[in-house]
């Protein structure tokens, strides 16, 4: 005696404070027919222990409570995504991703798209019903011309909302997918080659021999207006005219790399494992070694600004004195303004170090302003109150006098670091003026260990820029 | 049947709280053994029912059905 009943399900579902043992599927529903065949794949398999399902947002939302298996749950559209992370992290796992066409299809795509590019390590399984089904039967991207759904109350219109988009034929044009088949579960033969395909992603997951594809064309009763045979006979009629069944590419089985895949030798990609570089503590125990800021009341809050060019290295100035403030102890922030230029835009840099707690990064009218262009000190000049102190480089031409009561000092950064050989140390030198100046309220030796600091990296550079600084600062000026 | 006298034949079982009534498995079913039953369930819904007799243990109703639970199939 033979007993065929469900396996790879848990006895009851906890789901929305019930306990039940249906699940929340519409009768007739596609998605019920695919998720039996998935836990009973997995099952046969014993691969129960070893599955990381992902899953969406949608329909095939609650998954979790019916596979016997571990699950993560993804935003909406990010399945492929939050499965590209799982499947890294978890090399050895098998790990499938569960999408259906308003996820994977609409705002989903790209991330499904170029995690099937980069050819990552899990299968995903697509369930296409034409439409959106859990948000009341929208038109998806997979709708037919001239179907009937809550937004396209006359039938979808290419001319207005675009043809049905096929996602196997779309994804057969990348090169790193091992695998890629539609199928139906739309009667009794159809469902038993979908049981076949399932059992097909989950072997090559097995194996970890890369990215697989399953779309499964699945009726969706409720949303169609339609009873279940009806609704599956629209899937059998309707549907795979428009999206035909098949197996697109199974590499191993040499279906579908004929022409220009034969060119590859092996399109069969393997993700390296990620080397453990370091966990969070030991990455920030360095820096964990100083002692936190210590009030002291007795040191007034100095407000600074850096402004330059990207590429003149205001931005690291700037956290070379708040590096320097760090170490004394003091409390510091560090803000950085600039475009979305790497280099040659408008650059500045807030920072603020103080004896007690700071308020606001914000620096509307720095106690000091450094300029090492034209633009940085007409743009911020207007900001300076009496007593403060604009070092601006000697090469910017004073297009506009300082407010009364502020200082200007014209220093050569630009022109000392050239003559130094090192037109890079400009910002260097700027810093000889901060220290010369004593405006910074820092220690000198602070301010030359937090410049060497800012070298860690190539420590030789480190040790030249401080003997760059200190003969900066002995220069008359 | 209890299954400890007469020996073993073919059926469906069925959970009747379990169905509901979308009758994929009433269309499949290859010798039309089952049928959608005049009686409802606790949830209101008329579920399918096996008509007694010719069942071939095939299974073919257990995979149309969206539901986990709401039938399975004893092969003799």
């Amino acid at each position: 005696m033979k007993v065929i009943e469900q396996k790879g399900m848990y006895q009851r579902f906890p789901r929305s404070g019930k306990d039940t043992r249906v699940t929340h599927y519409c009768p007739g529903c596609g998605h019920g027919i695919v998720n039996k065949l998935i836990a009973e794949c997995c099952a046969e398999m014993g691969l129960q222990d070893e599955t990381i399902f992902v899953d969406p947002v949608g329909c095939g939302v609650f998954t979790y409570y019916y596979w016997d298996a571990a699950h993560v749950s993804a935003a909406h559209g990010r399945a492929s995504a939050a499965a590209t992370g799982v499947c890294r992290a978890r090399p050895d796992a098998v790990t499938i991703a569960y999408q259906g066409d308003g996820d994977l299809g609409a705002i989903g795509f790209n991330n499904a798209f170029q995690a099937a590019s980069r050819g990552e390590g899990f299968g995903c399984i697509f369930i296409n019903n034409s439409l959106y089904g859990m948000t009341g039967g929208q038109m998806a991207p997979t709708t037919l011309e001239g179907e009937k759904t809550t937004t396209t109350p006359f039938g979808r219109d290419p001319a207005l909302t675009g043809h049905p988009l096929h996602v196997c034929e779309v994804f057969s044009q990348l090169q790193a997918p091992v695998y890629i088949a539609r199928v139906s579960v739309a009667d009794t033969k159809r469902i038993m080659q979908t049981k076949a395909a399932i059992r097909r992603v989950f072997e090559i997951q097995r194996a970890h021999k890369g990215y697989a594809l399953l779309e499964i064309l699945a009726p969706c009763p409720t949303n169609l207006r339609m009873d279940a045979q009806k609704s599956a006979a629209f899937c059998m009629n309707e549907m795979e005219r428009e999206f035909p069944l098949g197996t697109f590419r199974d590499v191993e089985k040499g279906v579908g790399v004929a022409e220009s895949a034969a060119a590859v030798e092996s399109p069969v990609l393997q993700v390296k494992p990620v080397p453990q570089v370091a966990t969070c503590a030991e990455l920030f125990a360095e820096k964990n070694a100083v002692p936190p800021a210590e009030d002291d009341a007795a040191f007034p809050e100095r407000r600074f600004k850096f402004a330059g060019y990207g590429g003149q290295g205001v931005l690291s100035l700037g956290l070379t004195v708040a590096e320097a403030a760090r170490l004394e102890r003091r409390h510091t922030l560090w803000f950085p303004s600039y475009g979305p230029e790497q280099r040659g835009g408008s650059a500045n840099c807030s920072v603020v170090v103080s004896g007690t707690p700071i308020g606001s990064p914000a620096v509307d009218h720095p106690d000091v302003l450094v300029c090492m262009n034209q633009p940085a000190y007409e743009r911020f000049v207007d900001d300076m109150l009496p007593g403060s102190l604009i070092i601006v480089d000697a090469t910017v031409p004073i297009t506009k006098q300082p407010p009364e009561g502020v200082r200007l000092v014209q220093w050569p950064a630009l022109k000392m670091a050239e003559d130094f050989g090192v037109p890079k140390a400009a910002n260097t030198m700027m810093l000889a003026a901060l220290k010369k100046f004593g405006c910074t309220g820092l220690s000198g030796e602070n301010l030359e260990a937090a410049l060497v600091a800012s070298f860690a990296k190539k420590p030789e550079l480190g040790v030249k820029n401080r003997e760059l600084l200190r003969k900066a600062e002995a220069t008359e000026s | 049947m209890d299954g400890t006298e007469q020996a073993v034949v073919n059926h469906p079982e069925i959970e009747e709280d379990s169905c509901k009534g979308c009758g994929r498995c009433v269309a499949a079913c290859p010798k039309g053994c089952l049928e959608l039953k005049t009686t409802m369930n606790k949830m209101g819904i008329r579920p399918v029912g096996y008509k007694g007799e010719g069942c071939i243990g095939c299974a073919i109703c257990f995979y149309n059905c969206p539901e986990p639970y709401a039938i399975k199939v004893v092969k003799a």
